[in-house]
C-alpha cells in the first residue's frame, strides 16, 4: 500500500527554483489543487543535494515524494542536480520533473539522457501554469504508484 | 617599323594607310614613294594616339615579344622604353597573355571587335621592381606588313580591386552584423519572457482574486494590466517566431506541400471550427522547402483568410501553378480584403490594418511569413478588393529544380 493511502499524510514536493515570483506562483497553484501538498523550496542546486542527503542545516528534511526541479540555477544547475540525483541510489527513484522556461531541443534531450521523469515548460498564463499543476498533482502525486520511501528503510 | 591597320575597321579609319591589294595596278617608285610618305604620316598619327592613350599600350607580335609601347607603359611598369621593346610579354605580365594571344589570333574580327568595346580580362601585371599590380587587359588585333600584331590596353585597377576588397569586407561585416543582431532579438525576447511572465502571471491572480473585491477603479486598471501583459507576450513570442525563422532554419529538402498544407490545417482546428470556415486545396506539388517554415506560411495566410472575414462563411482556397522551375501556391479567401495602397505595407513588422477591439493580432504574421518565403529564395505577394477577398501567391523552387 502506499502510504499516499492515508488521507492525513503529508505529500512532500521539493521545487528547486530561485525565482521567487515562480515559488510563489507555485505554491498558489498547489495551495490550489491539492492540500496536501507541502511544498520545500532549494534555490540552487548546492541546497537541494543538501536538503536530499539531509546535511546540516537539512538534517530532519523529508524524502520528497516528487522534485519539480528548474535549469538554470546559481550554484549548481538542475543539469546537475538531475545527474547527481540519478546517479545515487538512494534518490534515484524519486520522480523528479524538469520544471524550466527552456523550450531548447538540446535541453530537452539532455534531461531525458539524464533520466528526467518528464519535461515540462512552464506555460506564460497564469491559467495553463495552475492546470499544469493540477495536471503534476494529479498523475505524479495521485495516480502514479511510487516506490514508498518508509518500505525502503 | 610598324605600319598597321586596324582589322576591325571604323575606329582608325583614315590613320592608317590601304595596304595595296593590287600591286599591279598601283606600282612606280612615284606611288611607292608616295605610299611610304603617307605611312609615315600614318605610323606618326598611330603612335601620337597610342601616346595620348590614357592607359599603359603594349603592342606585341605573334611570338609574344613587345614592339611598341607608349609612355603610360613605361610609367606602368617602371622600365624605360627601350627596356621593353624586344622583351618578352611574359616579363611584364606573367600569366595568361600568351593564351590570350592565341585565342586572339584565331578570333574574327566581329568577335574582336566585341572584345575591344567589352570588358576587359584581369590579370597581373609585374613591374620592373619585381612588385606586382592588378591590371585590366583590352586586346584588339592588328593586321600589319610585319603579321599579325596584338594591342593591348593595360588599366592599372588597384584602385578598384582595393574598393572591391573593402565593399567585400562591409558585406562581410554586414552580414556578420545582421546574424548577431537575429541572434540578439532571440535572446533578447527570450529573456524578456521572463520578467513579462511574472507580471503577467501576477496580474492575473489579482484579478482573480480579488475581482469585485475592490472597487471598479481597481477592477478596470488591473483589466488594463492584464491586458497589456497579455498582448505583450503575443509580441514577444512572436518576435521569438520571426528572429527563429533565420536563426534556427533548417535545410530545406523535398517537402510535400499537401502534408505542410493538412498540419497547417491541423494547428488551425479552432479557428476553423468557431468560424465554419470552408478550406479547400487542388493536389499541392512537392517543393523545396524547411517543412516547419511552410507550415508556418500556410496557418499564417490560411488563417488570416478564416480571421479577417465577412459576415459570411468564410472559403479559403489554396491551389498551385507550376511556372518555370518553380512552383507558385495562392492562398485565396473571400473576406474583408485589403485596400491597394496596403499591399507592400502588410507585410513589414509590426503593421496593422484594424483596430485592436476589432481584430486581435501583433501584426507580425505576415512577415514571418514574407521572411521564409524569402529565406527560400522566393517572394510573396497579394492581389485584393474589398469587400470580395484576398490572393496571397508565393513562389517556392520545385524539387529537382536546383535552385534550393
Amino acid at each position: 500500500m502506499s502510504p499516499r493511502g492515508d488521507d492525513a499524510a503529508p505529500l512532500h514536493v521539493l521545487l528547486v527554483e530561485d525565482s521567487a515570483g515562480d515559488v510563489r506562483l507555485t505554491r498558489e497553484a498547489f495551495r490550489d489543487a491539492n492540500s496536501k501538498v507541502v511544498l520545500h523550496v532549494a534555490g540552487d542546486g548546492v541546497e537541494a543535494m543538501s536538503f536530499l542527503r539531509h546535511e546540516p542545516p537539512n538534517d530532519d528534511a523529508p524524502r520528497p515524494d516528487l522534485i519539480l526541479l528548474d535549469l538554470n540555477l546559481p550554484r549548481m544547475d538542475g543539469r546537475e542536480v538531475l545527474a547527481q540525483v540519478k546517479a545515487d541510489a538512494e534518490l534515484k527513484t524519486i520522480p523528479t520533473i524538469i520544471l524550466t522556461t527552456s523550450d531548447a531541443q538540446a535541453d530537452i534531450v539532455r534531461s531525458y539522457e539524464l533520466q528526467a521523469n518528464s519535461y515540462l515548460s512552464k506555460p506564460t498564463e497564469l491559467d495553463r501554469f495552475e492546470s499544469l499543476i493540477r495536471s503534476i498533482d494529479d498523475f505524479w502525486l495521485s495516480k502514479a504508484k511510487l516506490p514508498s520511501p518508509r518500505a525502503d528503510r | 617599323m610598324t605600319t598597321a591597320r586596324r582589322a576591325a575597321a571604323g575606329t582608325a579609319r583614315g590613320v592608317l594607310p590601304s595596304q595595296p591589294d593590287d600591286h599591279d595596278s598601283r606600282s612606280g617608285p612615284e606611288w611607292f614613294a608616295r605610299e611610304l610618305e603617307t605611312a609615315k604620316a600614318s605610323e606618326a598619327r598611330y603612335r601620337g594616339l597610342l601616346e595620348a592613350a590614357p592607359d599603359a599600350m603594349v603592342v606585341v607580335d605573334r611570338v609574344g615579344d613587345i614592339v611598341l609601347v607608349n609612355a603610360q607603359a613605361e610609367i606602368r611598369f617602371g622600365y624605360r622604353r627601350d627596356e621593353l621593346l624586344g622583351k618578352a610579354v611574359t616579363d611584364i605580365i606573367p600569366d595568361g597573355f600568351a593564351e590570350r594571344l592565341v585565342a586572339d589570333a584565331l578570333r574574327s574580327e566581329a568577335v574582336a571587335l566585341a572584345q575591344q568595346m567589352g570588358t576587359g580580362i584581369e590579370l597581373i601585371g609585374r613591374r620592373k621592381d619585381g612588385t606586382e599590380f592588378p591590371i585590366e587587359l583590352m586586346l584588339s588585333p592588328l593586321v600589319s606588313e610585319d603579321g599579325v600584331l596584338v594591342t593591348a590596353a593595360i588599366r592599372d585597377i588597384s584602385v578598384r580591386k582595393a574598393a572591391e576588397a573593402e565593399l567585400l569586407e562591409k558585406v562581410e561585416a554586414l552580414h556578420v552584423s545582421n546574424v548577431e543582431l537575429e541572434q540578439f532579438a532571440y535572446a533578447a525576447s527570450h529573456d524578456l519572457q521572463e520578467p513579462l511572465r511574472m507580471i503577467s502571471s501576477f496580474t492575473q491572480l489579482l484579478s482573480k482574486r480579488y475581482h469585485g473585491q475592490l472597487d471598479a477603479d481597481a477592477d478596470e486598471f488591473i483589466t488594463f494590466a492584464v491586458d497589456g501583459a497579455t498582448r505583450m507576450e503575443r509580441l514577444i513570442q512572436d518576435l521569438l517566431a520571426y528572429s527563429r525563422v533565420g536563426t534556427q532554419g533548417r535545410e530545406f529538402q523535398p517537402t510535400s506541400g499537401e502534408s505542410a498544407f493538412q498540419q497547417a490545417l491541423l494547428n488551425l482546428r479552432g479557428a476553423i471550427e468557431d468560424s465554419g470556415a470552408i478550406v479547400t486545396s487542388s493536389a499541392l506539388p512537392e517543393v523545396m522547402a524547411d517543412e516547419t517554415q511552410l507550415i508556418q506560411v500556410f496557418q499564417n495566410l490560411v488563417g488570416n483568410g478564416i480571421k479577417y472575414r465577412r459576415p459570411e462563411t468564410p472559403e479559403v482556397r489554396v491551389s498551385a501553378k507550376r511556372v518555370a522551375d518553380r512552383w507558385v501556391i495562392a492562398v485565396a479567401d473571400n473576406g474583408l480584403g485589403i485596400d491597394a495602397q496596403y499591399f507592400e505595407r502588410i507585410f513589414g513588422m509590426f503593421q496593422r490594418l484594424h483596430r485592436r477591439e476589432e481584430f486581435a493580432g501583433t501584426g507580425i504574421g505576415l512577415a514571418i511569413a514574407k521572411k521564409i518565403v524569402e529565406r527560400h529564395g522566393g517572394t510573396i505577394g497579394v492581389q485584393s478588393q474589398l469587400g470580395i477577398g484576398s490572393t496571397f501567391r508565393f513562389s517556392l523552387a520545385a524539387v529537382g529544380s536546383g535552385s534550393s
